[in-house]
């Protein structure tokens, strides 16, 4: 029952207000603060990447999005009702390496939707279909051992969609490809996000592919992780690699190296002085 | 878009060599064995060793014929395999859920792995004078000591498997909602399988070694029975026989195991 309410007053809004997240180191009573006092508003629809130099609690602030890390204060929202664990109304892209390696591509998409509990019916036919969306139609019954990075990663991309979520949260998913795929990788995943525009939070530590990507660029510095800035990327969709070399893509790029060699430029301080 | 690598590399091989390079493995085990026979033969024939303690392949050949015809020879096999087949069965029934078990959980391992440790270290045969006080001469005590034989490497495998799983995968799976059960059945058990696998091959090797060592102290029949009775009457042809007919039964086993690992391991790297 309360399935269904949440269903019906998701909308894909997410909102995070004050969120700090807080590690107790190990073997030790240290605690460690990862995320900060952030508050964010993802716009239903957007697509919101987030940059910001290793360390700055970009992912820590996905997995919390996701319902897979506790809170330490704050709260965040989908729709009107408070993220506490993970749920259907998100689906999330994996870096690498998670996808079960004894599961053919096919039988990995269909993974998600057997943990979703989707009739049993027609899961078979859903999985293939999105096997087929991202591309990958002749390597259905492939193993991911098989498959090039970037396949696999279209292979995530495929399971988190299947599920039709509300927001797809994806954590550096090209993080592992090299340049070439990653460009090719991020055309094809603003067609596939095209089709139906749901919300989508991208992080990255790449900053070309924060740009080109988002609608919105939420720039996070470290110690302790908190958003410095939040950049509207004022772009026309669909986005072309010709942008890549416009004096608009080319001043945001500007501004964004400012931001996160200023915070690489702090952490050197503060080594420095220990 | 990109390359794909081939799971099964097809030999490139050109004419007659195509067939060698293909069976080369089969072909030289058994030049090999055909050598060691041979050698053997020669060397007893020749005098450079005494065959009435080494025996000889012929001898062995016409030992057998005279087993096969008049010693029982299908019974003395029975028996010991339904003494392995029980003792193993109970063996995989308790081992591979204690194994799933303590690879979940730490309170389990802090209770049952010391003890569990020192059993899988210790030689399981000192135990045998007890199980013979609790459980008399016969199939009970077989049973008992090729259950301890092949319940400890399975379980100690099993558990590695679960405990070495890729967490990663758990946290992939938990974001889809999957709840704890759902991690056991479809992350932890396919994931540790071939860990699984890995401990019924060692398994079997330790319970045939138990069932013939066992056999020989308790028992009035089997392979064991009869590898111990030919061995005190210096009939070492015969002894060899049985001692022949264990292994085979052993190896083909492991071999079997194998196969079943190949089978489910098609989803790895090939290394």
């Amino acid at each position: 029952m309360t399935q269904t309410l949440q269903d019906m007053a998701t909308s894909g809004r997410m909102e995070i207000r004050d969120l700090s997240i807080t590690y107790r180191k190990p073997k030790s009573d240290e605690v460690f603060t990862a995320v900060d006092g952030v508050s964010l508003t993802i716009e239903k629809g957007s697509f919101v990447t987030i940059v910001g130099s290793s360390g700055c609690g970009k992912s820590t602030l996905l997995l919390a999005m996701a319902g897979l890390i506790p809170k330490a204060s704050g709260v965040i929202t989908l729709g009107g009702l408070e993220v506490t664990k993970p749920g259907r109304d998100r689906a999330m892209v994996f870096q690498d390496a998670s996808l079960l390696p004894w599961r053919t591509v096919h039988g990995n998409v269909r993974f998600a939707l057997e943990l979703q509990r989707w009739k049993r019916d027609d899961i078979d036919e859903r999985a293939l279909r999105y096997v087929r969306m991202v591309g990958l139609g002749a390597f259905a019954d492939y193993h991911p051992h098989q498959l090039s990075g970037g396949m696999r990663q279209r292979v995530n991309i495929a399971r988190a969609l299947c599920v039709d979520p509300d927001v797809l949260l994806m954590d550096e998913p090209f993080g592992a490809l090299d340049a070439q795929t990653r460009e090719v990788m991020c055309d094809e995943l603003l067609r596939i996000w095209e089709r139906d525009k749901k919300t989508a939070v991208f992080v990255t530590h790449a900053i070309d592919e924060a740009i080109f990507l988002g609608d919105r660029v939420v720039v996070m510095g470290r110690n302790p992780g908190h958003v410095r800035d939040v950049i509207e990327i004022d772009l026309p969709r669909p986005r072309t690699n010709a942008m890549l070399d416009s004096a608009a893509f080319v001043e945001y790029r500007r501004r964004l190296r400012e931001y996160i060699a200023a915070d690489l430029a702090a952490l050197q301080m503060v080594e420095a002085l220990v | 878009m990109t390359a794909i690598t081939s799971t099964q590399g097809t030999v490139a091989g050109e004419g007659r060599t195509f067939l060698f390079k293909r069976y080369y493995r089969p072909i030289v085990s058994t030049l090999a064995v055909l050598g060691f026979l041979l050698l053997w033969e020669v060397a007893v024939t020749l005098g450079w060793v005494n065959g009435r303690f080494t025996s000889q392949p012929t001898q062995i050949y016409r030992a057998a014929l005279v087993i096969f015809a008049e010693d029982d020879f299908g019974w003395h096999c029975g028996v010991s395999f339904v003494s392995f087949a029980l003792g193993f069965a109970m063996a995989l029934a308790v081992s591979i859920p204690l194994g799933l078990y303590l690879g979940v959980s730490r309170w389990g391992r802090l209770f049952l792995e010391p003890p569990l440790m020192a059993l899988y270290t210790a030689p399981r045969i000192v135990l045998l004078p007890i199980l013979i006080v609790w459980l008399g001469i016969g199939l009970a005590s077989k049973v008992a000591i090729v259950f301890l034989g092949a319940v400890f490497p399975i379980m100690v495998n099993t558990m590695a498997g679960v405990r070495g799983a890729d967490h990663r995968l758990a946290t992939a799976a938990r974001a889809f909602g999957a709840t704890p059960m759902d991690i056991f059945l479809k992350v932890l058990v396919p994931g540790s399988l071939p860990a699984i696998l890995m401990g019924v091959r060692l398994g079997v090797g330790r319970g045939v070694l138990s069932v013939v060592i066992g056999e020989m102290f308790v028992s009035e029949a089997g392979i064991g029975h009869q590898i111990m009775t030919y061995g005190q009457a210096l009939q070492f042809s015969k002894l060899l026989v049985y001692a022949f007919t264990i292994s085979l039964f052993g190896y083909g086993l492991t071999v079997a195991v194998r196969m079943l690992e190949d089978r489910i391991r098609n989803w790895r790297p090939s290394s």
